[in-house]
């Protein structure tokens, strides 16, 4: 397992979004604005790197019958313990994601990896798997919260920029920068409805071009042979 | 025997990884737990000086009714009232000024856990949040949507979550009214 294929499965081929399709219930609920789609993301790479860490460091002492139990116990620390901080120190993030920080207990790709790979694989790789694969989370996040904010509320950066005066604003409360009039916005692309398009295109196009570099790649492999 | 450990080698390691977890969430918690109390304290303060500013405030005994939390009375007359109402994710408590002649000063939400980007809006620092929030301002006896016949706008795509804040907004009016 080397860490280029490990990044290229993260955020591409592997995607845990776009490809293994997990983690999407967050997904649709908060990619709303960028401030949300950042804090998000770095919350559960953060949380996903710690307990892949965690659960391939103990991977060979969990019992077998009790594996999910103790996965659980694991990521419920860490997601009480992100909370915590996230209340102390960055109330304005803790309260525009709500309750989603808490339900990252349930959310997929942390189990899912937690079965998957790190309590089969090394701490180095359980790590890097932790953060690459919470890379792709991201980058998800990222792209639906500009297309969702932009189509949806006609901003950019919403809670990151004030667009009054392109000022950096760090603490969520920026309206971003207005690109056109909010009246003309289809405010239903802020509304789950949109996080189910704006996720399907994303998968469609993904798909697409895996499937072009793969066509390419293999007329590549063909024409070796000849 | 085997089987005996069998069944004991899983509950024990089980057991041993809670009581570490335990023991590290009790950790931050701790170092947490002051800085998270101050923050909520601060915006109480904040809320209450937005919704009926005065120079202080009284903390009233409350008969528990299940939605008024606290009433203070303001030191320049009238009552800040801590109210809380179900929204659509969770509970919504927010600080709802009343003056003297119970007409409303100003709401301020201070904890909700509504939709990002739709009913968190109410709550928010954003335009959209003011304008909403500025039209319970003047506000009196029963306060409801514009749907319903009231003389509110509901947040678009969030209609639970302002019917909830409309009804927090005529308890506390309501509950000021019977103060006298």
């Amino acid at each position: 397992m080397n860490a280029k294929q490990q990044l290229k499965e993260g955020v591409i081929t592997n995607n845990p979004v776009l490809v293994q399709q997990i983690g999407l219930c967050a997904t649709m609920a908060i990619s709303t604005s960028l401030f949300n789609g950042i804090g998000m993301g770095l919350s559960v790479l953060i949380i996903l790197t710690c307990c892949n860490v965690v659960i391939s460091l103990i991977r060979k002492i969990i019992p077998e019958q009790v594996r999910l139990a103790i996965f659980v116990v694991v990521i419920a620390g860490f997601v009480t313990i992100v909370d915590l901080l996230l209340q102390a120190f960055v109330p304005a993030l803790s309260e525009s994601l709500g309750v989603f920080i808490p339900l990252i207990v349930v959310n997929c790709i942390i189990i899912g990896r937690a079965e998957a790979f790190s309590s089969k694989q090394s701490v180095a790789a359980s790590f890097r798997d932790g953060v690459f694969q919470g890379l792709g989370y991201t980058v998800v996040l990222i792209c639906m919260c500009l297309i969702r904010e932009l189509l949806g509320s006609g901003t950019i950066g919403g809670g990151l920029f004030n667009g009054a005066d392109s000022f950096l604003t760090l603490d969520g409360t920026g309206a971003g920068f207005q690109i056109f009039p909010d009246t003309y916005a289809a405010g239903a692309m802020i509304l789950p409805v949109g996080g189910f398009l704006t996720l399907g295109f994303l998968m469609a196009l993904l798909q697409y071009i895996l499937r072009k570099s793969g066509e390419k790649k293999a007329r590549k492999e063909k024409e070796g042979e000849e | 025997m085997s089987k005996l450990r069998d069944f004991l080698k899983p509950g024990a390691t089980l057991l041993a990884v809670a009581v570490v977890a335990a023991l590290v969430l009790g950790l931050v918690n701790m170092l947490t737990a002051g800085r998270i109390e101050a923050i909520a304290l601060e915006t109480t303060t904040e809320a209450m000086q937005a919704v009926l500013p005065a120079d202080s405030y009284t903390d009233l005994e409350v008969e528990d009714d299940g939605e008024i939390n606290s009433v203070y009375a303001a030191s320049g007359g009238g009552w800040v009232v801590e109210v809380t109402e179900s929204g659509s994710q969770g509970t919504i408590t927010m600080m709802v000024g009343v003056d003297e002649d119970l007409t409303c000063t100003g709401i301020s939400i201070t904890d909700s856990s509504e939709t990002a980007g739709l009913g968190a809006v109410a709550s928010q620092a954003s335009e959209k949040g003011e304008a909403f929030r500025a039209q319970f301002v003047g506000a009196s006896g029963t306060v409801s949507v514009s749907k319903e016949g009231g003389e509110i706008d509901a947040l678009s795509g969030a209609t639970i979550t302002s019917r909830a804040v409309c009804k927090g907004v005529t308890a506390a009016l309501e509950y000021c009214a019977n103060l006298g």
